[in-house]
């Protein structure tokens, strides 16, 4: 397979979040990816204590300027996560538009990354850069509940409004958008939360389709921290594989989400016995889901709906 | 299935695109079971072989301030510390700092470094690391991978036959390191100028508390291209079957040059193709085929095979 991907994500020298938590699984499926680090900590931020340094927009630029002057600026896919500086987002989107200029096919795949339950936890200022700049270049969009209908501007409160967000998306730019997460109720329960895609496809002869499916996520019971990413960057891997397909690619995402996250749990446990575990001991254990990453089981089935 | 927990340090280069340095080491490392955490010690584009360059180096205070938030968070403990290419004395210095506090938390841990100093005769990196690797950097180390010339530097001590490696090699375990890998020479191989020598020698002490030295000697094909990455991937795998073969540096010598192989040849191959007949391949046609090499990675078929001395 020869397929590029170039993320710009954190980087944290220890544990799974940002580029960490996106390359290996990515490179364990196959992928080259060249990888620009927005930051460098020691950790991710839900630990007691964390340091390090940022990457301004002029830095960012500066990287982009070496690939540039070498003609390496051929990718297929992009990929981008958490971000709190407004003049670096903007200088993705720009790098955005130009790497699409050198490749028209490029994907963007992005994680519109603002808040979650209700609160934003990236600046305000943020949001109409999604909105307005970011949302309608991107083609794969992975926003939770709270991120979708900021984005749209409307709530999310039964599966049809979910359905009219998720075509809001689409008009907004996406061809791809998956609800990873949401408060609606699932039929299966309340152990369960309930996750929709959708995705739009012109067909041969010009008509619009549209695939919408639903997926019923066991909880966890633990805040993960790099789950979103690892979402993002798994899901980029499977719509590639099955780009007309997104129940299959959503199962497959979804089902290598459960296998690590149980994995994780389970080590958790066993090191914190009798205790909550610290936010170490709860760190992905993804090199060693290398095998789930490489084949994941199916445990989760996507309904069509 | 009982799951290896082991967790190296690993303090090198990040490019963008391409693998030397933390891009060349963590993939194979963490595709072999390892944890890595990783400190980037630059952020350039590309390696510097290619005709353009650009990026951002940390300073020897922002490693401290990094090392600083692994601590502060009790998670500084480490089973393996592994270094290549740096090019700023304090940054060095920094780094032998956080390997003594490292050894002081964890008195099994292992430091293997590449002690990055030139080749072919003439130093690449200033003049002044030379002292440091040499009185700072190799004493604290337990497995070190020079070059010859690098071996000659570090000894004062010139190598024209397989004696002298060998006495350079016990000379370097004296300075520290148990494991020395003189990973290429100039010294003739017996299969013929289409081979270099590599040397190994490791000092372990036995049951009975005699000391014991395994040398070993390799006959490895030349390749007929510039490689830039190898020398760290060697350093990551050889950590990886010492790991695994702590005290049969043959077998683990065997599994880091065959994997080496492996991966060059498919490069080369790629390269060519990629290049078309009689044109040279570009720096970044050359880059390692990391990625599609990962099962020879996990499972290196032995396709060379170590003399015991």
């Amino acid at each position: 397979m020869e397929c590029r991907v170039l993320s710009v994500q954190s980087h944290v020298v220890r544990g799974y979040v940002g580029n960490k938590s996106a390359c290996f699984p990515l490179q364990v499926l196959g992928f080259e990816v060249d990888s620009i680090n927005s930051v460098q900590f020691s950790n991710h931020t839900g630990y007691g204590h964390w340091k390090g340094q940022v990457l301004n927009a002029d830095e960012l630029q500066v990287l982009y300027e070496g690939l540039r002057l070498n003609q390496l600026m051929q990718y297929d896919y992009i990929l981008t996560g958490y971000s709190r500086d407004e003049s670096f987002l903007q200088r993705v989107v720009d790098m955005i538009q130009e790497l699409r200029n050198i490749n028209p096919k490029l994907v963007y795949v992005c994680d519109p990354v603002m808040g979650d339950h209700g609160s934003m936890y990236v600046p305000e200022v943020l949001l109409p850069v999604y909105k307005e700049k970011v949302v309608p270049i991107a083609e794969i969009l992975t926003p939770n509940q709270f991120e979708a209908e900021l984005l749209t501007g409307r709530k999310i409160t039964s599966e049809q409004d979910a359905l009219e967000v998720m075509a809001a998306l689409h008009d907004a730019g996406p061809h791809t958008v998956v609800i990873t997460s949401s408060d609606l109720p699932s039929p299966r329960g309340p152990e369960y939360l309930v996750a929709l895609g959708s995705q739009r496809t012109v067909c041969e002869d010009g008509s619009v389709k549209t695939q919408c499916v639903r997926m019923d996520v066991p909880r966890e019971d633990a805040v993960f921290v790099g789950t979103g990413d690892l979402f993002a960057a798994l899901l980029l891997a499977w719509t590639h594989t099955h780009p007309k397909d997104l129940k299959t690619a959503c199962e497959k995402t979804v089902s290598t989400m459960h296998h690590v996250i149980k994995r994780t749990m389970a080590y958790a446990r066993t090191v914190a016995v009798g205790r909550r575990p610290t936010a170490a001991e709860l760190e992905l254990r993804m090199i060693q889901s290398k095998a789930d990453i490489e084949g994941p089981s199916i445990v989760v089935e996507a309904q069509l709906i | 299935m009982h799951e290896m927990e082991c967790r190296v340090l690993s303090i090198q280069s990040h490019v963008v695109r391409g693998y030397v340095g933390n891009k060349s080491a963590s993939f194979p490392l963490q595709v072999l079971g390892f944890e890595v955490d990783s400190i980037n010690s630059v952020q350039f584009s590309n390696h510097t072989g290619y005709s353009h360059w650009k990026g951002q180096v940390l300073t020897a205070d922002e490693l401290h301030v990094l090392y600083e938030g692994i601590k502060l968070n009790n998670v500084n403990h480490y089973d393996y510390v592994l270094t290549g290419y740096t090019r700023d004395t304090s940054f060095l210095e920094m780094v032998v700092d956080i390997v003594q506090e490292l050894k002081r938390a964890n008195p099994n841990l292992v430091y293997v470094c590449d002690p990055v100093l030139g080749d072919h005769g003439s130093m690449y990196v200033p003049q002044i690391l030379h002292p440091v690797y040499k009185n700072k950097v190799v004493p604290v180390a337990d497995i070190i991978t020079p070059n010859q010339f690098e071996a000659e530097l570090l000894t004062g001590k010139n190598i024209s036959t397989e004696k002298d490696a060998v006495e350079v090699m016990d000379l370097l375990h004296q300075m520290g390191p148990d494991t020395v890998v003189i990973t290429s020479s100039d010294l003739p191989s017996r299969l013929g100028d289409r081979f270099l020598v590599s040397l190994g020698s490791q000092r372990i002490v036995m049951p009975d508390g005699t000391r014991k030295t395994q040398r070993i000697r390799m006959e490895v094909p030349k390749v007929d291209a510039v490689f830039v990455g190898t020398g760290d991937l060697f350093a990551a795998m050889l950590l990886a079957w010492t790991h695994h073969f702590p005290t049969d540096l043959k077998m683990a010598c065997e599994k880091t040059f065959s994997v080496m192989h492996h991966v060059i040849k498919r490069t080369i191959s790629y390269a060519h193709k990629m290049a078309g007949p009689g044109r040279r391949p570009t720096p970044a046609q050359l880059e390692l085929r990391m990625v599609q090499s990962k099962a020879d990675i996990e499972d290196p078929a032995i396709v060379i095979e170590a003399t015991v001395l």
